[in-house]
C-alpha cells in the first residue's frame, strides 16, 4: 500500500508544483524559484521510487484500479519497464530542473515565468503518467497533456516567429501520430471490449492476424512520429532548437522516449505472438534513422538542430536493437531476443544521459553568445573552459568511445547484431549484415560529426565578436553539467551491473515469461553476451585507459622532455598574420562526406557574383555561395500528401453548393440510409 | 627587447675577409665530404637551413638557389633548405633589412628553435653594404637580431659560401660559435 501512496506523492508533487507556479505568477522570481525546487523535489522523489521498486519488488510493483467512467479507469500499473523509465524521467529532470532555474532568468520580465514552470510540471508529470497508466483513455489523456504541455514550452519565447511555426509543425505532427495511436486502440477496443491494458492482452490472443498487423503498423507509425523514426521525423529538428535548452533536453532525452516506451509495452507485453517481418521492419527502420539521421546532423550548422538531428540517429539505433529483439524473438531465440531488448534499454538509459548533457551545455554556450549557428563560434574553450570540458565528455560517449557509457550499448546492440549474423537464414543473414554495416557507419559518422561541432565551436581563434564576451557558465550550470557528465562515466565503468539489471527488466516482460532466465554471470563488471562470445569489461578498459594515460604523461614529461626547454611563442604564420578566416568551417568540414552522400543529401550550390564592372568580368564587387541541403522529405513525402489533401478538400467543396434544397437532400438521404442500417 | 639588443651586443661576429679565405684550390667534392663529417657528427646528419630574404637584391639568392642545382647539389652532403624557421638549424639571412623587412625577420628570428645560429650572407647583410647610409635600411642584420658569423662578397660564389658553411661547422664544433 506504501508504494501507491508514493507514487501518488510523486504526480501530487508536480501538480501541486505546476498550481504553485501559477499562483505564484505575478512575481517572477518567486515563481521561478518554487518550479525549480517542486521540481527538484519531485525528480528526486521519482529517482527514490524508482530505485526503492526495484530493490524492494520483484516483477509487478503495483496495480491500482478506481473506475471513474464506464470505459475511463484511474488504472495504474508499476512493473519493472515502468521504474525503469520512471527512474530515466527523474533522473534527467533532476538535472535540467537544476539548470532550469538560472537559464529561464533571461526570460525575466519578458515572460510569464508562472506559466512556463506549470507547464514544465504538467511535461513532466504526464510522461510519468504515459509510462504507468495501464487503461487506454488515461493512456491517451496522458499522451495529450505530455504532448500539449511540451508544444506550450516549445512556443514559449514567442517573439520569435520561427520558434511558433516550429510550435505549430510539432503541434501538428504530433497529433497526426495520435490519430494513427488512438485507431490503434480503437482496433484493440474492438475485439477486447475494454480500453484496459490486461483485457487488449488477453484480447488480443485470439485476434486474427490482419488486425495484429494493422496494430503494428500503426503503433509503429504512431509512437514513431513521438520517437522520431525518418521519415516521420521533420518536427524534431524544428521543435528542438526553438525550445528552451532544459526543455529541449528534456524533451530530446527523455520525452521521444516514451514513444519507445510504448512500443515495447505493446510489442513486448501485449502481443503474445510475433511474425519475422515485424522485426525486419523495425530493424530496417532503425537503421535508416540511423544513417539519415547522422548523415544530416552532419550538414547542420545550428548547434541544437544538429543535437536534434543525432536523436533521431540514437533513437535509430535503439530501433536496431529492440528490431533485432522481435526477430531473435519470432525465431525461438529468447535469452538473445532479452539481450538485445536489453542492448535496447541501455541505449535509451545512456543517450538520454549524455543527451541532456548536450543539450545543456550547448544551452549554456547559446545563453553566452546569443546564436546557435556554429560557424559564428570557435575558440569559446578559452573562455568557457568548464563547458567545453563537459561537452566534449558528452561528446566522447555520444561518439561511441570507450570508457563512457554510449560505448557499452552501442557494444551490447553491435553485438546482438552480429549473433544475428549468425543466424542460419540467408534473408536474416543478410539483413543483419546491411543493420550491422549501417551501425558502424553511424558510429564513424558521429564521431566525425562531433569532431567538427567540438572543434568549430571551441578550438581555434573567435570567428566573432560574440564569443570574445562569453563568461564561463554559472554554478548552476556547471553543477547540473558535471553531475551529469560524471553519470555518463559511472555508467559506463559500472556497465557490467547495468546489462545484468536491464536483461532482468527484459525479461520480467509477458513475451519472455517461458523464457529461462539467464543471468550473464558479471566477471568484475564486465559485459558478456549471452552465449558467452565476446565480453567487454569497462573497469578493465578504464584501468587500461588510465594507465596509459598516466604512461604517456609520464614518459613525455620525464623522459622525453627531460633536457629540453619548452619555449612558448607566437604561431608561425610566414609574416601574414593569422585571422579566423583562415579557419577550417564546419561546412568545410563536412564537405567531403556531403559530397560522397551527395545522392542522398541531395546539396545545391548557388552562386551570386556581382561585378565592378558588369562588361569586364574580372573583379568582383561581392560574391555569396550559398550551400543548402534539399529537404527530400518535403518534397517526395509531404508536399505529395499536401497536394493529395487539397485536392481532396477542393472536391468534397462541391458538395457545399449553398443551396439550401441539396442540403436537405442530403439530409433525406443520409435519414434512409440510417433507416436501412438499423 | 632589451634582452635582444644585449645579446646583439654580446654576440661574437666573425667575418673573414674573401681575400684570406681561398678556395680556389679545393675541389667541391672534397669540401662537401668534409662537410658532411661535420654534418654528421654536430648534426645527426641532417643540417636543416632557412633563408630569409632581408630586402636583398638578390644577387645573393641566385648564389644560394646555386648551391642546390645539379652541379653543387648540397643535398647530399646533408644540408637542406627548409620552408619554416620553426625546422631550421641554422637561419641565412640576406640583404641589408629594409625597415619593412626588420618586423618579419624578427618573427622569423623568435621562430628559430634553439639553439639557432645566424648567419649573415653577403656584404649588404654584413653592414649594409652599398645601401649603407639609406634611410630605408637598418643597416645590417646585427641591427635587428645577433648575428654569428658573416660570409662577405658580393655576391659570395657557391664554392666561397661552401667553404665559409664547413668553416662555421668546425667553429660550431670548438664551440666558438654557441655553447653545446
Amino acid at each position: 500500500m506504501t508504494i501507491e501512496i508514493n507514487f501518488f506523492i510523486l504526480i501530487a508533487l508536480y501538480v501541486c508544483g505546476a498550481v504553485g507556479a501559477l499562483l505564484f505568477r505575478k512575481n517572477d522570481q518567486i515563481a521561478n524559484w518554487w518550479s525549480g525546487i517542486m521540481a527538484i523535489i519531485g525528480s528526486l522523489w521519482g529517482i527514490v521510487f524508482a530505485i526503492n521498486s526495484f530493490l524492494h519488488y520483484s516483477k509487478n510493483i503495483f496495480t491500482y484500479d478506481y473506475s471513474v467512467f464506464p470505459l475511463l479507469n484511474l488504472s495504474f500499473h508499476i512493473d519493472q519497464l515502468s521504474a525503469f523509465f520512471i527512474f530515466i524521467i527523474s533522473l534527467i529532470a533532476l538535472f535540467c530542473s537544476i539548470y532550469g532555474i538560472d537559464y529561464v532568468k533571461h526570460f525575466y520580465k519578458k515572460y510569464d515565468l508562472g506559466v512556463l514552470g506549470f507547464f514544465y510540471h504538467l511535461f513532466i508529470a504526464g510522461m510519468l503518467l504515459v509510462v504507468s497508466a495501464t487503461n487506454g483513455l488515461l493512456f491517451l489523456i496522458a499522451w495529450e497533456i505530455m504532448a500539449v504541455s511540451s508544444y506550450f514550452l516549445v512556443v514559449y519565447d514567442r517573439e520569435n516567429k520561427n520558434n511558433v511555426d516550429a510550435g505549430f509543425l510539432y503541434l501538428i505532427m504530433t497529433h497526426v501520430g495520435t490519430a494513427f495511436i488512438v485507431l490503434a486502440f480503437l482496433i484493440m477496443y474492438v475485439f477486447a471490449g475494454s480500453f484496459d491494458f490486461t483485457a487488449i492482452k488477453a484480447g488480443l490472443v485470439s485476434m486474427p492476424d490482419f488486425f495484429k498487423n494493422t496494430i503494428f503498423v500503426l503503433a509503429l507509425i504512431g509512437f514513431g512520429t513521438k520517437a522520431g523514426i525518418i521519415p516521420v521525423h521533420i518536427w524534431l529538428p524544428s521543435a528542438h532548437p526553438a525550445a528552451p535548452s532544459h526543455i529541449s533536453a528534456l524533451m530530446s532525452g527523455v520525452m521521444i522516449k516514451t514513444g519507445i516506451y510504448m512500443m515495447i509495452r505493446i510489442f513486448f507485453d501485449m502481443f503474445s505472438s510475433i511474425p519475422l517481418w515485424w522485426g525486419i521492419v523495425v530493424l530496417i527502420v532503425g537503421a535508416t534513422s540511423a544513417l539519415l539521421g547522422v548523415l544530416y546532423a552532419l550538414t547542420e550548422h545550428d548547434l541544437k538542430r544538429l543535437l536534434a538531428y543525432h536523436s533521431i540517429e540514437n533513437i535509430g539505433i535503439i530501433l536496431l536493437g529492440l528490431g533485432s529483439s522481435l526477430i531473435f524473438y519470432s525465431l525461438g531465440n529468447l535469452t538473445l531476443a532479452i539481450f538485445s531488448l536489453a542492448a535496447a534499454l541501455f541505449h535509451i538509459l545512456n543517450h538520454a544521459v549524455f543527451k541532456a548533457l548536450l543539450f545543456l551545455s550547448a544551452g549554456s554556450v547559446i545563453s553566452q553568445t546569443h546564436t546557435r549557428n556554429i560557424e559564428k563560434y570557435g575558440g569559446l574553450i578559452k573562455y568557457m573552459p568548464l563547458t567545453a570540458f563537459f561537452f566534449l565528455i558528452g561528446s566522447v560517449a555520444i561518439s561511441g568511445l570507450p570508457p563512457f557509457n554510449g560505448f557499452f550499448s552501442e557494444w551490447m546492440t553491435f553485438q546482438s547484431l552480429l549473433q544475428g549474423i549468425a543466424s542460419t537464414d540467408i534473408f536474416i543473414k543478410l539483413i543483419f549484415v546491411l543493420a550491422a554495416g549501417s551501425l558502424a557507419l553511424t558510429g564513424g559518422l558521429a564521431l566525425v560529426c562531433f569532431v567538427k561541432v567540438f572543434g568549430a565551436t571551441f578550438l581555434a581563434r573567435p570567428r566573432s565578436e560574440i564569443v570574445k564576451q562569453a563568461k564561463e557558465s554559472s554554478i548552476l550550470f556547471s553543477l547540473s553539467m558535471g553531475a551529469l557528465a560524471t553519470i555518463c562515466l559511472i555508467f559506463g565503468i559500472a556497465s557490467g551491473y547495468f546489462g545484468i539489471l536491464l536483461t532482468k527488466i527484459s525479461a520480467s516482460l509477458n513475451i519472455f515469461q517461458n523464457a529461462t532466465l539467464f543471468f550473464n554471470e558479471s566477471i568484475n563488471g564486465s559485459l558478456i553476451t549471452p552465449n558467452g562470445s565476446a565480453t567487454v569489461s569497462a573497469p578493465l578498459w578504464f584501468i587500461v585507459f588510465a594507465l596509459i594515460l598516466i604512461l604517456v604523461i609520464f614518459w613525455v614529461k620525464f623522459l622525453i622532455n627531460k633536457n629540453q626547454i619548452i619555449k612558448i611563442g607566437a604561431t608561425w604564420d610566414c609574416g601574414i598574420n593569422l585571422n579566423e578566416r583562415m579557419e577550417i568551417t564546419a561546412t568545410g568540414f563536412s564537405r567531403s562526406i556531403v559530397t560522397i552522400f551527395s545522392h542522398i543529401l541531395r546539396p545545391s550550390i548557388q552562386h551570386e557574383v556581382e561585378y565592378n564592372d558588369s562588361e569586364m568580368r574580372f573583379l568582383h564587387k561581392s560574391k555569396i555561395v550559398r550551400l543548402e541541403i534539399h529537404d527530400v522529405y518535403q518534397t517526395y513525402f509531404y508536399q505529395p500528401i499536401h497536394k493529395l489533401i487539397s485536392i481532396l478538400s477542393s472536391k468534397a467543396k462541391s458538395i457545399q453548393s449553398g443551396n439550401i434544397n441539396i442540403y436537405i437532400l442530403y439530409i433525406l438521404i443520409t435519414l434512409i440510409f440510417i433507416l436501412f442500417l438499423l | 627587447m632589451l634582452k635582444l639588443l644585449l645579446k646583439i651586443l654580446k654576440t661574437p661576429k666573425q667575418v673573414i675577409p674573401e681575400t684570406t679565405f681561398s678556395v680556389k684550390t679545393e675541389e667541391v667534392v672534397v669540401l662537401g665530404e668534409k662537410i658532411k663529417d661535420k654534418v654528421k657528427k654536430l648534426f645527426n646528419g641532417s643540417l636543416a637551413i632557412r633563408q630569409v630574404d632581408a630586402g636583398s637584391d638578390n644577387a645573393c639568392e641566385q648564389e644560394l638557389v646555386a648551391l642546390s642545382n645539379a652541379f653543387y647539389d648540397i643535398e647530399r652532403f646533408g644540408i637542406h633548405f627548409v620552408a619554416s624557421p620553426k625546422h631550421a638549424d641554422m637561419l641565412i639571412v640576406t640583404g641589408p633589412v629594409t625597415r619593412n623587412m626588420a618586423e618579419a625577420l624578427r618573427r622569423a628570428y623568435d621562430a628559430t628553435p634553439d639553439p639557432k645560429i645566424i648567419i649573415a650572407v653577403g656584404d649588404d647583410a654584413i653592414n649594409g653594404g652599398i645601401f649603407k647610409g639609406s634611410y630605408a635600411t637598418l643597416d645590417g642584420i646585427d641591427s635587428v637580431i645577433p648575428v654569428h658569423y658573416g660570409i662577405p662578397g658580393n655576391p659570395p660564389s657557391p664554392k666561397t659560401i661552401l667553404a665559409h658553411l664547413l668553416n662555421i661547422l668546425e667553429k660550431i664544433e670548438q664551440n666558438k660559435i654557441i655553447k653545446r
